[in-house]
């Protein structure tokens, strides 16, 4: 027998005046044999439930009868209390029961997570480290079933009605977006930290404060961390150093975060900077902090009475320098020439953007790294709109208050606590055509999301005032004199997924094909929204809509759906039903294999962004073709001006040979260097690029469908991989 | 043509007032916060972030092009009726 994990339970034994009859040793979690002792199962059903003592004294006695007559000499502390679960469900003690549950995995379960890769997140490597990840994931989501959510939510993520994100990190929020002024401030000094660092002085000691100060953020956020203004917050830094030394900390940049694949559960972090060709109005005359944390003072005499400290303003030359940096970098690709996986660099494109001077050969410098490698990110910010963007489209867009904080930019940290996302296509099976049912429907799921939501959020406030010596205690440090996680400014996200076979399903056509689907897709994405904005004023809840990623989420409700729902289903599903390739366009987006020109596809995509306040996002697949930088920022200019669209990227797709490590544009079946067939495909998988080997079933479907512009787009000028390829 | 106006909204009365909207084929829409037929018409015309701002009235044309603010509102009916009066 196995000896297994016991943690509350504990070790049991017999009864003295049994001895002579039984030997029973019970292997506990303390790796050792311990005798039994019937007292520990009333124990344990005292202190763990509602339950009285009699019952609990009747519950240990029948346990223990039983294991007596089995003659066993050995028992695990997990079997014997399964064995009181039997008994409280014979006695209709059901609440008792899930009170005195306990997690875990069955054996088999575990060997195939240790031997076999999980595919949920493409993003986590299989190894050692992964394997702790996801076991312990898996324990966090049998709790948050049992202890943070109530059993209709619980259920519904279970049926497939809904999918709440990141179970397995029940006890941390989503995911977060911030500014490196805060460890420019207050240099890294972390709860529970061996050492502190006053605010760094040096370019390259402040980049090492800020993949640190990410690595342990990474362990108090499920998701994205994401960095705003990241060029521009440098700048102050960059004075003294000469462009070689600047490309040197570019290169440091990004070979840092994309080779953090050591972190939590070997999973490299989802890292963002967010970046300014110009400097951001509500950035202009904020003062600048520079080396040691110290406001950057003026040296001019001549204006130096009037203006004693420098500002962000004044850095726009050494931004551009980084930004410009940064790019080549990008541009390079890592060693092998491979386009870096992380951090996903996003430009702000805004008025301000086409009136600053050089922006027409930034322009297309970015428009080149996103034709050859597609890492590039355009971010809209139209009018006077801004935000920090991170994850794979989510976005928080600055109101008055945000602003007023930039003043005081080390404030400006923003959290998406939980995000929660509705299977729509389920709700057009089951009004049947019913426009009516079909509201309701989906008022009832928003309601559900809301519950998830309000659940989360007293869990984790429940952490939180824990403090300092709690589970959360790095988001409870309060340099700037409030909590580092602002609860009060947090977003609660509700995502869609399969408006695209809802739509088709009710009226019978797919968003591409007609207008009239168009206008209802949008009416079903306005009731959402308006829906939540009740919410939001009723709970005072930041409740918004966002398209989800659904890396694994568009998948797994096709596959429920084809089991629970498959008359209906098997007619919208996308994919290839036979290899169970099968998923179901994401969020709002239209079918991803319909042969739409990309100007078209950004447009009408876009007609759904204003409505999608935490992150909209377009994808043009490129597949093997090159646009040239100039048509790419010809197209990016007119996406600004012509449309309302939110994001846009654009993905290559890459062989990568593992023979001879040199990279060929497209998805090969043979390397055009070495005739290796030993290779990796590596494209976007939804906000980000990785290797398909990692990349689940549903994915893999997508994959064979995306419609890859390759009509519209020139494939390189060169056929020979020798001078397209970039090995 | 279709009119986006909202209540209380004085230039959006203005225009209501000077001109028989009936008669000139023009649909009235008024704006309300909790309607999503209106929102998803106004996201139709990409007129979302203009109705945010308070850019009212504004006026769809039949080509889907749209005027918005009082004044130019109101310059393009005068110059629209004065070409069906010719």
């Amino acid at each position: 027998m196995t000896s297994l994990q016991e943690t509350k339970l504990g070790p049991v034994g017999f009864q003295l005046d049994d001895a002579t009859d039984i030997a029973v040793f019970v292997r506990s979690s303390d790796d050792d044999l311990k005798g039994w002792n019937r007292q520990r199962i009333v124990d344990a059903l005292l202190r763990e439930t509602m339950i009285d003592k009699d019952t609990a004294d009747l519950v240990g006695q029948e346990v223990e009868t039983f294991i007596r007559k089995t003659k066993i000499k050995f028992v695990s502390a997990p079997l014997i209390r399964e064995l009181v679960n039997a008994k409280l469900i014979e006695l209709g003690l059901e609440k008792e029961r899930r009170m005195h549950t306990r997690l875990g995995m069955p054996v088999h379960d575990v060997k195939q997570l240790i031997m076999q890769q999980n595919k949920e997140n493409a993003n986590i490597p299989h190894g050692p480290e992964a394997t702790n990840l996801t076991l312990a994931e898996n324990i966090k989501k049998e709790f948050a079933f049992l202890n943070v959510f109530n059993q209709e939510v619980g259920d519904a993520h279970m049926a497939g009605d809904i999918h709440l994100h990141d179970l397995g990190f029940i006890d941390r929020p989503y995911c977060s977006g911030q500014s490196l002024e805060y460890i420019k401030k207050f240099g890294l000094s972390l709860p529970n930290a061996l050492s502190l660092a006053k605010p760094a002085r040096h370019a390259e000691v402040l980049l090492a404060h800020m993949v640190k100060f990410a690595a342990a953020l990474q362990s108090n956020f499920a998701g994205a961390i994401g960095w705003d203004a990241v060029n521009l917050f440098f700048a102050p830094y960059l004075v003294e150093l000469d462009d070689r030394q600047v490309k040197q900390l570019a290169q440091m940049l990004v070979f840092e975060f994309s080779q953090q694949a050591v972190a939590r559960g070997g999973q490299a972090i989802f890292s963002d900077i967010n970046l300014y060709w110009e400097v951001p109005d509500h950035f202009v005359d904020v003062n600048a902090i520079g080396p040691g944390g110290e406001y950057v003072e003026n040296e001019d005499p001549a204006t130096r009475e009037e203006k004693p400290y420098l500002t962000y303003g004044d850095f726009e030359k050494q931004a551009q320098r980084f930004i410009w940096a940064i790019f080549q970098t990008y541009l390079e690709g890592d060693g092998a020439g491979r386009p870096f996986f992380f951090p996903k660099p996003l430009v702000h494109i805004t008025e301000k953007f086409f009136k600053t001077p050089g922006h027409e050969e930034f322009l297309k410098l970015i428009c080149q790294v996103a034709s050859e490698k597609g890492n590039t990110y355009f971010v809209f910010d139209r009018g006077n709109t801004a935000k920090i963007s991170e994850c794979c489209r989510l976005s928080f867009k600055l109101d008055e208050s945000d602003l007023e904080d930039a003043k005081t930019p080390w404030r400006m940290r923003y959290s998406a606590i939980q995000n929660v996302t509705i299977n729509l296509p389920r709700l057009a099976y089951r009004a049947a055509g019913d426009d009516t049912k079909l509201m309701a429907l989906l008022r009832e799921q928003i309601e559900l999301a809301v519950e998830a939501h309000l659940s989360k959020r007293a869990f984790i406030e429940q952490l939180l005032a824990a403090g300092a010596n709690g589970p959360l205690s790095l988001l409870c440090m309060d340099h700037d004199g409030q909590g580092y996680l602002r609860m009060q400014r947090g977003s609660y996200l509700i995502g869609m997924v399969g408006l695209n076979e809802m739509i088709q399903y009710h009226i019978g056509a797919q968003l591409h094909e007609s207008d009239e689907a168009i206008r209802f897709g949008l009416k079903i994405i306005a009731n959402m929204k308006i829906v939540a904005d009740k919410y939001r004023q009723q709970h005072g809840m930041h409740f918004v809509l966002e398209q989800t990623p659904a890396e694994s989420t568009a998948y797994r409700f096709a596959k429920l759906d084809l089991e629970q729902f498959s008359e209906q289903a098997k007619d919208v599903i996308k994919g290839d039903l036979e290899t169970n390739e099968i998923y179901y366009t994401n969020s709002t987006l239209f079918n991803i294999g319909a042969e739409m020109n990309p100007v078209e596809r950004i447009k009408l995509e876009g007609l759904f962004h204003p409505l999608i306040e935490a992150g909209a996002i377009t994808h043009i697949w490129l597949g093997e073709a090159q646009p040239s930088a100039e048509s790419l920022a010809n197209f990016v200019t007119k996406t600004f001006r012509w449309t309302k669209n939110d994001q846009v990227a654009f993905s290559p797709e890459f062989t990568s040979c593992r023979k001879c490590y040199r990279t060929a544009r497209g998805l090969l079946d043979e390397c055009p260097y070495c005739g290796s067939t030993d290779l990796e495909g590596i494209t976007r998988i939804t906000g980000y690029f990785t290797k398909l080997s990692s990349w689940n079933k549903g994915k893999l479907g997508e994959l064979k469908d995306r419609y890859r512009n390759q009509a519209v787009f020139a494939k390189p000028a060169s056929t020979n991989p020798a001078e397209t390829a970039t090995g | 043509m279709t009119l986006f106006t909202k209540e209380n909204c004085g230039k959006c009365d203005k225009i209501k007032k000077a001109f028989d909207l009936e008669k000139l084929g023009i649909n009235i829409e008024v704006i309300k916060p909790n309607d999503p037929d209106v929102l998803a018409h106004l996201a139709w015309h990409e007129l979302v972030d203009l109705v945010e701002k308070g850019a009212l009235p504004i006026l769809v044309l039949d080509d889907s092009t749209h005027i918005n603010y009082e004044l130019p509102v109101r310059r393009y009916l005068e110059r629209h009726i004065a070409s069906m009066n010719q």
